[in-house]
């Protein structure tokens, strides 16, 4: 199994979703993140005060899968993520040993 | 569910206990006589709800501490063993005595002590002794209790408002009804514990079910089990559960201000301090700490009262006498419509009083006035919304938007819009198959002129209910980045003054949402689409100068003071014409305000070396109405006297005390060297207080600028000024003067408020 994290701009959240349903994952995690990459942020004039602006917000969502939809998962999120533009994001992921639902008890591949 | 289920919980464990007692006291060989057992709290009161602790005493004459200790852990073991929670204490009749003379929850929880087993006679006397210390020291009690009360409060909200209420902690809960039957006991005043009744029956009758369909010991009754508890309890829904228990807190809280407020009448100064009478505004004055309406005012000619008495009550952090609300209710005169500027201007002041606001306005609800004033409130009143989102009711969702908008309005130009659209955003939620947005703003409009905005003003605070979602919902779900999405909110939000209102309308809503709507993350999203929607704006105008009429040309060029009054709508219009000098405008301004003649707006401008200037002042109820003679003799005498001007204006700037506890965002001070070509506009936002005008114009006298006009508004205690100025040789001043002529202003302010 792999948990793949992906680190998006928030307003494409909404395409990632619908193309990662369409795929036909059915639970994610999602929370709001902020950070910088290659951009390192920007600076800015506000009231004649120079501030620099180095964390920029993101969506980070997580999700895990079976190890042969990995490949093709993470092109999805890709694809569904990308809008050329300077910012959009990376997408990784790291293998999973174990994994448990808690109501049920059911483990491995049954409890993704 | 219900009392008797409660009594026969509390019979059963008094069985098991007593039983555990007396094998331990057989084991240990105590002799019965030398000891009792007793309940307290809940349980002495013979109400025991499913997993409650058991709270119990242990009464002695006098016995050796091991042969304590192993009695003790004789009778609890048993009861641990299996997981009982048991809250114990162990005592003589002259230790208990001693304990609870110091400590009042001791006392309050022995007012319930009852009998389980062993020395009948000594746990008698100990509840004896437990009335007579309540009844004679109920005094010394009744400030740590109320303390407790009001942390509470604060700390576990409101049972009302809540959407996940705490049925024992939060305001009005089963706590609030405890300690307002142990006041009852003290004998001190009467309560209405007869009005509680249905109350209690119905918090404790949800407490009960909770623990049974939870099957744990935990009071808050969370979203995800309100239909559970609503089902088993035979409502219909949950929702009609929640209006019922907003109610019953709502009467539990409503006798508890009215013994608070009888307690206060009946102890003497001490408890508050003054009993002057000290007459503050029309109609009204502040006796023993609280606002009232004046011993014999005609209160049926008044109907702006309410809406005054409320937010004096506010400004200056008091309560609004319960008596006076009811009163007002009593002798309720509708509102004329539209509603006069000084009644708009106190709804204004009341909300931009920040959480000061809410107790008076609470007030003013229970008693009915604010559905009778608009009734549009009705319909959100108790509200309840099934929203993972919020924590309140509607209504008092929209209070603690007002609240927290009350912190941003020196973040826009109209604070007075902001503070209006905050009360009043999700007025709209609640109509089937109505987004609540587009309803709010077809209900908005019509009653925004009822309370006297203009037609333009009106229309704003609509685009403001109507869109208040729209910066939020764009910033995270659109590409900033993208030139469209500026197109899109330019389309929907057109001007740079509807932009930064809207700004302030979505962190003060999120904020008073909760964490979960609102965080730093989606305030950066959101801060950073109005910038990036405001750049591609024309800015905010700062106020034109005035035009001057062809009579007030010719006025001025005679180059000789006159002064008019004329009465307008419960204001004086104040027309002076001057020969203009360094100064003029903070000398008029500090005669005015040493007249005791508030200042609600004003617009000043020079020409041809005269100044004409237009005030528009409210009159201190103190005084009488004056003439143009004695301005005139005033304002003479003030230009001859310079100093002793200042020793005046200096008394009563003093003499005004804000209140300590009322929060008020500091000043903000801005300028543009662009807008006029001979002038620099500067722009002031701030708190109104008496003189703060004279300030204001004083400082830039001194720092060497001219001013050239002024535009001054007030609403509320919002003051806005904008002032344009010029050096002395003309023209308009260098950047950094008109730096340093900013810090200077607000150096001035930060020391005079």
């Amino acid at each position: 199994m792999k948990l793949i994290t992906a680190i998006i701009k928030p307003f494409k959240l909404d395409d990632v979703k619908s193309a990662l349903q369409a795929y036909g994952i059915t639970g994610m995690t999602v929370s709001e993140a902020s950070g910088f990459g290659r951009t390192r942020g920007h600076t800015e004039v506000y009231r004649g005060a120079e501030y620099t602006v180095d964390l920029i917000p993101k969506v980070r969502l997580e999700v895990v899968v079976d190890d042969g939809d990995a490949e093709k998962v993470i092109d999805t999120i890709v694809k569904a993520a990308s809008t050329g533009a300077i910012g959009d994001g990376k997408v990784w992921s790291v293998p999973v040993d174990h994994i448990v639902r808690v109501r049920t008890g059911e483990r491995g591949v049954d409890a993704i | 569910m219900g009392t008797r289920e409660r009594r026969e919980r509390s019979d059963a464990s008094d069985k098991e206990l007593a039983q555990l007692f007396h094998d331990a006291l057989a084991m240990c060989e105590i002799e019965q006589a030398q000891i009792g057992l007793a309940a307290v709290g809940g349980y002495g009161r013979g109400e025991l709800a499913p997993g409650s602790d058991l709270d119990i005493v242990i009464l002695h004459s006098g016995l050796p501490e091991s042969a304590l200790s192993q009695m003790v852990n004789q009778l609890l073991n048993p009861l641990w063993s299996v997981g009982r929670q048991v809250d114990y204490s162990v005592r003589t009749r002259a230790e208990t005595k001693h304990v609870s003379r110091g400590d009042f929850k001791v006392a309050l929880g022995l007012l319930d002590i009852r009998y389980i087993a062993g020395n009948r006679q000594l746990i008698d006397a100990v509840a004896a002794d437990a009335k007579t210390n309540w009844q004679k020291n109920i005094r010394d009690y009744l400030q740590p209790l109320r303390q407790s009360i009001e942390e509470r409060a604060k700390r576990s909200g409101e049972l009302a408002f809540l959407l996940e209420p705490d049925l024992k902690e939060s305001r009005g809960g089963l706590r609030d009804i405890h300690a307002l039957r142990a006041i009852e006991k003290s004998s001190l005043v009467p309560v209405a514990m007869a009005r509680l009744a249905e109350s209690e029956s119905l918090i404790a009758n949800v407490r009960d079910v909770l623990h049974a369909v939870t099957k744990r010991h935990r009071d808050q009754l969370l979203l995800t089990e309100q239909d559970a508890v609503a089902r088993e309890l035979g409502f219909a829904d949950a929702d009609l559960l929640m209006t019922e228990l907003s109610k019953a807190a709502r009467a539990v809280d409503y006798v508890m201000q009215l013994t608070w407020h009888e307690i206060s009448q009946k102890l003497d100064t001490s408890f508050f301090k003054r009993r002057r009478h000290t007459p503050v505004a029309k109609g009204l004055e502040i006796y023993r700490g609280e606002i009232r309406i004046a011993p014999g005012y005609h209160t049926a000619s008044d109907p702006g009262l309410g809406v005054r008495a409320a937010a004096l009550a506010a400004q200056r952090g008091l309560r609004l006498s319960v008596e006076t609300a009811i009163e007002i209710a009593e002798n309720f005169t509708p509102m004329p419509v539209p509603w006069p500027r000084a009644a708009r201007e106190d709804l204004v002041a009341l909300l931009g009083a920040g959480s000061a606001m809410i107790d008076p306005f609470e007030a003013l609800d229970q008693e009915g006035l604010i559905e009778r004033w608009i009734p549009e409130w009705s319909h959100v009143r108790f509200l309840p919304q099934r929203n993972v989102l919020h924590h309140h009711t509607v209504d008092r969702h929209m209070i603690q938007t007002a609240v927290q908008a009350a912190a941003l309005t020196r973040q826009v130009h109209r604070p007075d819009i902001l503070l209006v659209a905050a009360l009043f955003h999700d007025i709209g939620k609640g109509y089937e198959g109505q987004d609540h947005s587009d309803y709010g703003q077809v209900l908005i409009k019509p009653l925004a002129e009822r309370l006297g905005f203009d037609e333009d003003d009106s229309e704003l605070i609509a685009q403001m209910v109507k869109h208040h979602l729209l910066l939020s919902a764009v910033a995270t779900r659109r590409d900033l980045e993208d030139p469209a999405t500026i197109e899109y909110v330019k389309n929907l939000v057109p001007s740079a003054e509807l932009l930064e209102l809207l700004h302030s309308l979505s962190i003060a809503d999120g904020e008073a949402t909760g964490r979960t709507a609102w965080s730093d993350w989606k305030a950066s999203l959101v801060a950073d689409l109005v910038k990036r929607t405001l750049s591609s704006m024309q800015g905010i105008e700062p106020a034109a100068q005035v035009e001057l009429t062809e009579a007030q040309l010719a006025k001025a060029a005679t180059g000789e003071l006159s002064v008019t009054i004329e009465s307008r709508d419960g204001f004086l219009d104040i027309e002076v014409i001057a020969p203009d000098r360094p100064g003029l405008l903070s000398t008029v301004a500090a005669v005015l305000s040493i007249s005791r003649l508030d200042v609600r707006s004003a617009k000043t401008r020079t020409v041809n070396r005269s100044a004409v200037m237009n005030w528009l002042v409210s009159i201190d109820v103190n005084v009488e109405q004056p003439t143009p003679q004695a301005i005139i003799e005033k304002l003479d005498r003030a230009m001859e006297d310079p100093e002793g001007l200042q020793s005046r204006i200096t008394d009563r700037i003093s003499s005004y005390r804000r209140s300590p506890g009322l929060f008020v965002p500091p000043p903000v001070v801005t300028f543009y060297n662009r807008v006029a070509t001979d002038a620099t506009v500067i722009e002031v936002r701030m708190h109104d207080q008496p003189g703060i005008l004279y300030i204001v114009t004083k400082a830039i006298s001194e720092f060497g600028a001219d001013i050239r006009a002024a535009i001054v508004t007030t609403l509320g205690a919002e003051a806005f000024d904008t002032i344009y100025v010029s050096d002395l040789a003309g023209g308009a001043l260098a950047e950094d003067r008109a730096m340093g002529l900013t810090r200077a202003i607000e150096k001035v302010l930060a020391t005079n408020s």
